[in-house]
């Protein structure tokens, strides 16, 4: 098992993160299992749990980086593709501000810890929980049998709130603050992120009766591939709404003719800062040097990714497979060929 | 004053104004479309092929209602959305977007002049005479073919494309506009009726008939999608120097291919050109994604009315309830 693998990521809903892998030899005895202590980034409360949960950490490590590469992967056409900073923080000063961006980071995380800790009870890696217990859908034919071992999304969520949540909730901050709005803020984007597993989870079934036919059908709560989750918040980001702090410290929305926000919408409170140019003090890495798209109108195209600044032509280099083939039995053997393609990066 | 004339030399400076409304009922009498030509920025030459006919002034407001009508349906999902904002800007640019406008104006006075000669409107044009058509049968039948031939021969004199300059600009802005004048030719439709004994087809009346303008609007969009950039270039056996470019197909275009000069901006962000996607209405599967430009979208609900429940009643008319539903409506954000 190598000794990095959990220790990796650890938290990222925290602002500040260690990237680094952990290189203390005591690690390789508990089974690379982190030391809580020596874990950079997790707040008082969530170090306690870590102590708890000690065999949890890794599959939080685990959610944290699942969430991270599906945001790379939703946002990979945008001017802000998600991308990572490697000092103590993930992703920069670009969290400290409250834009859409944070909220869908936020969100996606903690729908990855959920993901990562649910299927992990259902594979019987954490000692402290199993297969679903999930009571049999109220809509499910009478004859179809309900067991199998479903991830336990129950068990998932509980421990995601709770994990997650704690570092926000140990803090309390001065009524109508702006550090009290962030709190909520960050508070109800973890929810929405942790409700659309809930909600994106199915039930999946298995036909095991004579010669494979659907005479007898076992099924389970399945959770949805992480990719769904992740376009389902990638339109919620779209959608979200933008919030501000009422007179009473609750958070309300800015234009009150706009639909408010239910618990399942991410919410935001300060505009996303100009991602086209690098600047050091709102964390953004501008534009320069990214690929676009010189045929596309969409965010990825040349126009609007490299903002108005032209780009260059390059001829690069590509390696692919081609002219695979088939050999008995039973392994496919491809060769790998050059190709020219031309290449638009942004000035 | 309308945007629209003075084609042979679109300015870009003339003042916009809200259109009027469609003809009125009765044909024009008397002296009042003198006044209603003056009121026009046309050219002398205009001026005086406006004053000669008397049907001829609402003939061009009813174009212009109907050429911004349809440009603003046609682009409707599009970030240009074809407002009357920045329009004068656009014009004096060589983009796509004016190539269409040139095109959409001319199809729409072609088509307008052809309709008005066959409602009667234009006193020195009637019903479509051209040979083959057996007019003689159709005047029985009450049956009057449009008249794209008249249409066609008065706009050649109206925007005086006798003469074109050798500047670039304006040989592709010529160009442009023959692009829409064929557009509405290729829609001209032979259509027949049957009326002999009971029905059949024994005696048939046939006239010519424009296709409804969306058709050719829809045909101009799609030329407007595969438009071709173009510039000057000196042809070496005449010495003249005529449009060129990028070869596709062999040729680098046709005599019905829309062309520009210069790439369009992105028309997401205000500018002199329009005022940008904000607070657009967009449709959340579709068109949002492309239109909002990345900023997302709001989502309100809205009231509407709408006619539900409806009976007809002896004799002969419709009544409708009038049933209140809200539904979301998506609006482009600001930032």
């Amino acid at each position: 098992m190598s000794p990095d693998r959990g220790i990796k990521e650890t938290v990222v809903f925290s602002p500040s993160l260690a990237m680094n892998p952990l290189l203390i030899p005591e690690a390789y005895i508990i089974g690379a299992q982190p030391l809580c202590s020596q874990l950079v980034g997790l707040s008082q409360g969530q170090k306690k749990l870590c102590q708890l949960y000690q065999d949890h950490m890794q599959y939080i490590g685990e959610g944290a980086k699942t969430g991270i590469r599906e945001c790379q992967y939703q946002f990979r056409h945008r001017r802000w593709n998600c991308s990572t900073v490697d000092n103590s923080s993930v992703f920069g000063r670009v969290m400290q501000i409250g834009s859409r961006e944070t909220a869908f980071t936020y969100a996606i995380s903690a729908a990855g810890v959920v993901n990562a800790v649910s299927r992990a009870c259902r594979e019987g890696e954490l000692s402290s929980c199993g297969c679903s217990r999930a009571a049999r859908p109220k809509d499910l034919p009478r004859d179809w049998l309900w067991g199998g071992c479903g991830d336990n999304l129950n068990y998932g969520y509980r421990f995601s709130k709770e994990f997650v949540d704690a570092r926000e909730r140990e803090k309390s901050y001065a009524k109508g603050s702006f550090e009290s709005a962030r709190l909520m803020m960050n508070l109800h984007n973890n929810e929405a992120g942790r409700r659309t597993v809930s909600d994106l989870a199915h039930v999946s079934c298995k036909c095991h009766g004579v010669s494979g036919s659907c005479s007898l059908k076992t099924c389970w709560l399945q959770l949805a591939d992480f990719r769904k989750v992740g376009e389902t918040l990638k339109e919620k980001y779209d959608s979200a709404a933008s919030m501000k702090l009422n007179s009473r410290g609750k958070l309300v929305q800015r234009d009150s003719k706009f639909n408010p926000p239910t618990s399942h919408d991410l919410v935001y409170i300060e505009s996303s800062p100009d991602y086209c140019l690098s600047n050091q003090s709102t964390g953004s890495l501008g534009t320069v040097g990214r690929l676009c798209n010189k045929t596309s109108e969409g965010m990825d195209g040349c126009e609007l990714m490299c903002c108005g600044r032209g780009y260059d032509q390059y001829k690069a280099q590509i390696v692919e497979r081609c002219h695979c083939k088939f050999h008995w039995c039973c392994y496919v053997k491809c060769k790998r060929c050059t190709k020219t393609v031309d290449q638009f990066v942004c000035k | 004053m309308y945007t629209f004339v003075s084609f042979e030399r679109l300015t870009g400076r003339e003042p916009l104004v809200f259109l009027p409304a469609p003809f009125s009922n009765e044909p024009p009498t008397g002296k009042v479309h003198l006044k209603q030509c003056e009121q026009m920025t046309l050219a002398r030459r205009q001026k005086r092929l406006c004053r000669r006919e008397p049907g001829l002034a609402e003939t061009l407001r009813e174009s212009v209602r109907l050429s911004l009508l349809e440009c603003r349906y046609q682009f409707r999902n599009e970030r240009w959305n074809c407002s009357l904002d920045g329009r004068g800007s656009l014009l004096k640019r060589g983009f796509k977007e004016t190539a269409f406008l040139l095109a959409v104006s001319s199809a729409a006075l072609s088509h307008a002049l052809a309709k008005a000669c066959s409602s009667g409107r234009m006193e020195r044009c009637t019903c479509d005479d051209s040979p083959g058509i057996q007019h003689r049968e159709a005047w029985q039948w009450g049956v009057c073919g449009d008249n794209l031939k008249y249409s066609t021969k008065f706009l050649k004199k109206f925007l005086g494309q006798k003469r074109v300059s050798k500047d670039l600009r304006a040989q592709i802005d010529s160009h442009n506009i023959n692009v829409g004048i064929r557009a509405v030719k290729s829609g001209l439709k032979t259509t027949c009726k049957c009326h002999g004994v009971s029905g059949s087809c024994a005696v048939r009346t046939c006239w010519k008939q424009l296709s409804p303008f969306h058709d050719t609007g829809r045909l101009l969009k799609f030329r407007y999608d595969t438009a071709l950039r173009v510039l000057s270039v000196t042809n070496a056996a005449t010495g003249e120097t005529e449009l060129a470019g990028p070869r596709r197909h062999g040729q680098s275009h046709r005599s019905t291919d829309l062309v520009f000069l210069e790439d369009s901006p992105s028309f997401c962000r205000p500018s002199r050109y329009s005022p940008g996607t904000a607070g657009r209405s967009c449709a959340k599967d579709t068109s949002c994604q492309s239109l909002c430009c990345g900023r997302g979208y709001n989502t309100a609900m809205h009231l509407t009315t709408l006619s539900c429940h409806c009976q007809v009643r002896w004799c002969c008319h419709v009544e409708c309830q009038t049933c209140v539903r809200e539904e979301e409506v998506y609006t482009c954000k600001n930032t």
